[in-house]
C-alpha cells in the first residue's frame, strides 16, 4: 500500500508523540520512528543501513567528546563541594545586605552554572545548599525557592553548556563561538537577576531581611577557598577563546584540571571520584541516545521534506521575520511545559533550524535565544523542571509557593529576551572576536 | 529492647553484572579524560605527542557511550517525557514501564544487529589507525560489546519489571535494606 510523503511526514510525528507519552526514551522513539518512516519511503535496506552507520559514527566523532568531558568537569566540581564554597563567598561579601542572600544566590549559581553546565543541576544542588540559610534569616518560602529555580537556568546560558554545545552540534556550528555568544546574556541574566531582587526589597523592605555582617577576614578567606575553581573556569574558556584548546580538548583539560583541583585540595576522595565518573557516564549515555535518534529522525525529515515545507508554510503567512520568530518561540514556551530543555532541542530545532536560517537570522544568535527560551521552560508554570528538582529536594513548598516566587524572574526574562532580540550584537559581540 | 541490625541482600548475578558494567563504563570516561588531558599537556609544553592519541580518543568514546547505554538503559536513566507517567495511577504506570522498556529492547536489539555489520565492514576493509597502524577493529568490536550487554541489561529489566519490580527499586540503594 503507498502513502503519500505528506501522510508519512504527520503519521510519524504522531506516532513520534504518542510513544513519548507512553515514556519510551526520546532518543529511541525518535530513532525508531526515523527509520521506520525512512524505511517507507526509501525501502527497509538503506533504513537498515542507516543505523549502524549513523550510531557508530555519532559515538565515535572526536567533536562529540566535549559532551562528557564537559559534564564530567562538572560532575568533579560538584562532587567537590564548590557550590558550598561559592555560596559561602558570595553570602560574606554582599549577605549583610537587604535580599543579600538572594543576590548571593543568583551569584554562586552562576558560578556554579559556569563551570557544571546543567540547569537542573545547579538548582538541586543550590535548594540544599542556600535554601536552608534563607529561611534560616526569614526570607519567605516563595522566594527562597523561586530565586533558586531561576538562577538554576543560568547553567544553560554561561558556559560550558552541554544544551548550547548539544545545539552546536545538530546545526553544525562552531561550539567555541555558541559558548562565547552565551557569555554576555549569561551575566546580563545574572546582573537582571540581581536587579529584580533590589527592586522587591525597594518594594517590600521587610520581606528580605539583611544577613549577618562577616568580618573582613572571614570573608577573605571564604574568597580563597573560591579562586581554585574560577581560575580553572577562566583558563579553560579562556583557552577557548584564544584558540589554545579545540572544544574537546577544553572538556578534557577542564575535567583533568577539576580532578587534580580536587584530589591536591582533598575535596576528593576515592568515593567521590567514582561518584563524578558514574554520574558522567550515566548523563553522557543519556545524551547521545537521543543525539543518535535525533541525527536517525534527521534522515526521514529530509526525505520527507519538512523542513522545507514548513520554511514554506510559514513564510506564507505573512507575519515577517519577527512575526515568525515569536510564533516558534510561543511554540518553545507551550513546548517546555511538555518536556525537558535537552529534548525539545534535539527534537525541534532540525525542523525548525533551516526556517530561521531562511529567514536570515543568525544561527549562534539563534542558539541562544532558543536556549533561552527553552530555559524560560524550566520556571515557568503550570510545568517546570527545575521547579520539580526543588520540589523533590525542599519538601515542605508546595508548587503553588514556588511558582508564585518564580514570577518576578519570569517577567525578568521576557524582558532580557526582548533585549536580545533587539540588541543581537549582545550575543554576537565576543564570537566575532575570535 | 533488640538491637537493630543490618542485613545485605545477596547481590544476584544481573546485579553483578550490573555494577562491572557501571564500571567499565566510569573507566572508559575516566581513560578519555586522562588521554586528552595528558595529549595536550605533551603537545603545548613538550612539542610531543601520544601516537594514536586522536584515534584512541575517539574510539574509546564510542565504547564508553555504547557500556554507558547499557547502563543507563538498565536504571532508567534515559530522557523520558513523564507527563503521562507522573499523572498516571500504579496499574498504568507499570503498563506504562513495561511498554517503553519492550520497545527499547525492540528499538536496542535492531541496533546490536545493524551495528555488528558495521564491526564486521570495519574488520574486513583492515581499517587502521593514522599513526601506528592498528586495526582499529577490536575497538570497534568491544563497543559493540556495550551494546549486546545493553539488550542483556535491558531484557533483564524487563523481566523484572513484569515479574519482580521490587528488585529494581532496590538498585539505587546499594543493596542494603533494613530488617
Amino acid at each position: 500500500m503507498d502513502f503519500s510523503t505528506d501522510f508519512i511526514a504527520v503519521a510519524g510525528f504522531v506516532i513520534l508523540f504518542v510513544l513519548m507519552l507512553l515514556r519510551v526514551p526520546v532518543g529511541m522513539a525518535m530513532g525508531l520512528v526515523g527509520v521506520v518512516g525512512y524505511s517507507m519511503i526509501a525501502g527497509t535496506g538503506p533504513a537498515l543501513k542507516l543505523i549502524g552507520q549513523t550510531s557508530m559514527r555519532t559515538v565515535t566523532d572526536y567533536t562529540f567528546g566535549v559532551i562528557p568531558m564537559f559534564m564530567l568537569m562538572g560532575a568533579f566540581v560538584s562532587v567537590s563541594g564548590v557550590s558550598k564554597e561559592l555560596f559561602r563567598a558570595a553570602n560574606a561579601t554582599i549577605g549583610h545586605l537587604r535580599g543579600g542572600l538572594g543576590m548571593a544566590t543568583v551569584l554562586a549559581c552562576g558560578g556554579f552554572a559556569a563551570i557544571c553546565g546543567s540547569s537542573v543541576a545547579t538548582a538541586a544542588t543550590f535548594s540544599t545548599v542556600a535554601y536552608p540559610e534563607m529561611r534560616r534569616y526569614g526570607y519567605p518560602q516563595s522566594f527562597s525557592a523561586g530565586v533558586i529555580a531561576a538562577g538554576g537556568t543560568l547553567g544553560a546560558m554561561l558556559p560550558p553548556s552541554t544544551v548550547l554545545a548539544v545545539y552546536a552540534v545538530i546545526t553544525q556550528q562552531d561550539i567555541g563561538k555558541l559558548f562565547m555568544a552565551g557569555v554576555l546574556p549569561g551575566l546580563l541574566a545574572m546582573s537582571m537577576y540581581v536587579l529584580t531582587i533590589a527592586i522587591i526589597v525597594w518594594a517590600r523592605p521587610a520581606m528580605l531581611p539583611a544577613g549577618a555582617a562577616r568580618p573582613w577576614s572571614e570573608r577573605l578567606v571564604a574568597l580563597k577557598d573560591v579562586w581554585p575553581s574560577l581560575v580553572l573556569f577562566a583558563f579553560v574558556i579562556g583557552g577557548l577563546y584564544g584558540g589554545f584548546f579545540t572544544p574537546t580538548e577544553a572538556g578534557g583539560m577542564g575535567a583533568g584540571g577539576a580532578f587534580l583541583l580536587g584530589v591536591i585540595r582533598r575535596k576528593l576522595d576515592r568515593a567521590g571520584i567514582r561518584t563524578a565518573l558514574l554520574q558522567a557516564t550515566r548523563t553522557a549515555a543519556a545524551v547521545f541516545t537521543v543525539l543518535i535518534g535525533a541525527l536517525l529522525f534527521g534522515y526521514f525529515l529530509t526525505i520527507t521534506q519538512t523542513p522545507q515545507k514548513l520554511t514554506g508554510f510559514l513564510t506564507a503567512l505573512g507575519l515577517g521575520r519577527y512575526g515568525v520568530l515569536a510564533l516558534i518561540m510561543v511554540m518553545y514556551l507551550v513546548l517546555g511545559c511538555l518536556m525537558d530543555a535537552m529534548a525539545m532541542i534535539i527534537l525541534t530545532v532540525p525542523i525548525i533550524f533551516p526556517v530561521i536560517v531562511q529567514l536570515g537570522f543568525d544561527p549562534i544568535w539563534f542558539g541562544v535565544i532558543i536556549v533561552m527560551t527553552v530555559e524560560l521552560g524550566l520556571i515557568h508554570p503550570p510545568v517546570g523542571m527545575n521547579v520539580f528538582v526543588i520540589k523533590s529536594v525542599v519538601q515542605d513548598v508546595s508548587f503553588t509557593t514556588i511558582f508564585k516566587g518564580v514570577i518576578p524572574f519570569v517577567v525578568t526574562d521576557i524582558i532580557r529576551l526582548v533585549i536580545l532580540i533587539a540588541f543581537p550584537i549582545i550575543a554576537l559581540w565576543l564570537p566575532g572576536r575570535m | 529492647m533488640r538491637p537493630q541490625t543490618q542485613t545485605f541482600r545477596r547481590l544476584t548475578l544481573a546485579d553483578r553484572i550490573i555494577h562491572v558494567i557501571e564500571w567499565l563504563a566510569a573507566c572508559f570516561v575516566g581513560i578519555v579524560a586522562a588521554d586528552i588531558f595528558i595529549s595536550v599537556i605533551l603537545r603545548k609544553f613538550f612539542n610531543t605527542s601520544i601516537p594514536d592519541s586522536y584515534d584512541a580518543g575517539r574510539l574509546l568514546l564510542g565504547v564508553l557511550i555504547f557500556w554507558g547505554i547499557a547502563a543507563t538503559s538498565y536504571r532508567g536513566g534515559h530522557i523520558t517525557v513523564d507527563l503521562l507517567w507522573t499523572s498516571a495511577g500504579p496499574r498504568m504506570k507499570r503498563f506504562i514501564d513495561v511498554f517503553a522498556t519492550l520497545v527499547l529492547l525492540f528499538v536496542v536489539t535492531v541496533q546490536t544487529i545493524m551495528l555488528f555489520d558495521k564491526v564486521r565492514l570495519t574488520y574486513n576493509d583492515n581499517v587502521l589507525t593514522y599513526d601506528l597502524n592498528l586495526p582499529t577493529w577490536p575497538l570497534f568490536a568491544v563497543a559493540w560489546a556495550g551494546d549486546v550487554c545493553a539488550v542483556v541489561l535491558i531484557a533483564i529489566r524487563a523481566w523484572r519489571l513484569v515479574f519482580h519490580p521490587e528488585l529494581l527499586n532496590d538498585e539505587h540503594a546499594e543493596e542494603r535494606v533494613q530488617e
